[in-house]
């Protein structure tokens, strides 16, 4: 691919979804924070967050006393996805932002996530397959350890152990993650849990015993799952922008290998094939959406990071390398 | 015509479905998946509720349900209702000859 491509499209693309900012803007009114979220991380990953000050701050006010989010950002009642994937922008942006304020909303973030914890290691959100749901927890808190966040330190190590094995304990002999009641194919799921679960313990000094080969054997199966034109899932553009993304970050923690290389550069050229003249829609053919349009970009940015000479350079964009 | 048959709207043929058993229609700006189950047609609105994920092209199970292909939330065809916090349209659909029609 092209690196001049692009970089040409994620400009391009980022100019778009800037205007369409009232559609994802805090500052503007109530939202969908899934979208939010999805928009604050591409504010990371193109460097533009020092212009959106005001939209972390938003993210802040609509925090709950329990220390979580509600899916819509005007409703009382947190669940835990959305939480997680608040708190994992509002830790990452504050690396930049550095402001008190945001620091004590990341601290409230981390006590729901201890008190939010089932027995058995899981978290639990009526939206989400349970393990999907457990990734996002332990995603936070790859980050959380990683940038040496010390709030109830021990605690959160033991949460996170708990997360992972309660993920590994589920992973078929084959590889892959499913779920029957979310998630049949296995496609997402695996994408989902090797990139934002278990990938981050090898960078954390591989703690967890066995996680190594449960990541290569996750990745094998995205590879087989992958369709003869790039796309994973029956053409789904979502899933086949997280099967590139993981893809990216596993194949870059456990040493490049030529296969998943090619698998990746199909899946991109798959993605910008079926884009729409301004972003992403769910499927071919279908309408733009601003979430989709911000995974794409997040992909192109992941991708032109798998593409620089610093082999760490797309790590860094998971924040598993602080 | 009586006042009753003109609330049907043909939207489709029983060709149309293919192999794969399933066709989206247009009706006044509303998008409709078909599904065929057996010997009967099932109409359900084709946007999940949850993230506007297409029906279509879900995953049909037993029940008959369908599946959404996006995140997985599972939608009953004959009254729209899931084990999630969210509910489907469902239409009421009548097959003569070989055409389908759906009553909005």
């Amino acid at each position: 691919m092209e690196l001049s491509r692009v970089d040409n499209l994620i400009a391009d693309e980022y100019r778009f979804l800037v205007a369409e900012r009232a559609g994802w803007s805090l500052v503007a009114g109530p939202q969908d924070l899934e979208l939010v979220a999805h928009a604050l991380r591409v504010l990371l990953h193109t460097h533009a967050l020092g212009d959106f000050r005001d939209e972390y701050r938003a993210l802040v006010a609509c925090q709950h006393a329990d220390g979580g989010w509600a899916p819509e950002s005007a409703e009382p009642e947190s669940t835990v996805w959305v939480s997680a994937f608040s708190a994992l922008m509002l830790i990452r942006g504050n690396r930049v932002l550095a402001e008190d304020g945001l620091a004590a909303s990341v601290r409230r973030a981390i006590d729901y996530f201890l008190a939010a914890q089932e027995s058995d290691g899981r978290w639990v959100d009526p939206r989400w397959a349970d393990l999907d749901t457990t990734s996002h927890p332990v995603s936070f808190f790859n980050v959380v350890l990683a940038l040496d966040e010390r709030h109830r330190r021990a605690e959160v190590e033991h949460a996170w152990r708990r997360g992972l094995g309660f993920i590994l304990e589920h992973q078929t002999a084959e590889g892959g993650w499913h779920d029957a009641n979310f998630h049949p194919s296995g496609v997402e799921i695996t994408a989902h849990l090797i990139q934002d679960a278990l990938v981050g313990d090898l960078v954390l000094g591989e703690r967890v015993p066995g996680i190594r080969e449960s990541c290569r054997k996750g990745l094998a199966k995205l590879r087989d799952w992958q369709a003869a034109d790039g796309s994973w899932d029956d053409e789904n553009v979502d899933h086949t922008m997280d099967c590139v993304r993981s893809s990216i970050v596993v194949t870059r923690i456990l040493g490049d290998d030529r296969a998943t290389t090619g698998a990746i550069e199909r899946g991109l050229a798959w993605i910008l094939a079926n884009k729409n003249p301004r972003g992403w829609g769910d499927f071919p053919g279908l309408e733009t959406n601003l979430e989709r349009t911000c995974d794409g970009i997040d992909a192109l940015c992941k991708y032109r990071a798998f593409r620089a000479v610093d082999p760490e350079a797309a790590v860094r964009l998971w924040v598993y390398v602080p | 015509m009586s006042p009753e048959s003109a609330d049907w709207v043909p939207v489709a043929r029983l060709v149309d479905l293919g192999a794969r058993d399933r066709a989206l229609v247009h009706v006044n700006g509303t998008e409709i998946a078909l599904f065929r189950v057996g010997e009967r047609i099932y109409a359900i609105h084709n946007r999940c509720p949850h993230r506007s994920g297409p029906l279509v092209r879900g995953f049909l199970e037993g029940g008959p349900a369908i599946r959404c292909p996006m995140h997985g939330w599972r939608y009953d065809l004959t009254t729209g209702e899931s084990d999630r916090p969210a509910r489907a349209t469902v239409y009421p659909v009548r097959v003569e000859g070989d055409e389908i029609s759906v009553r909005l």
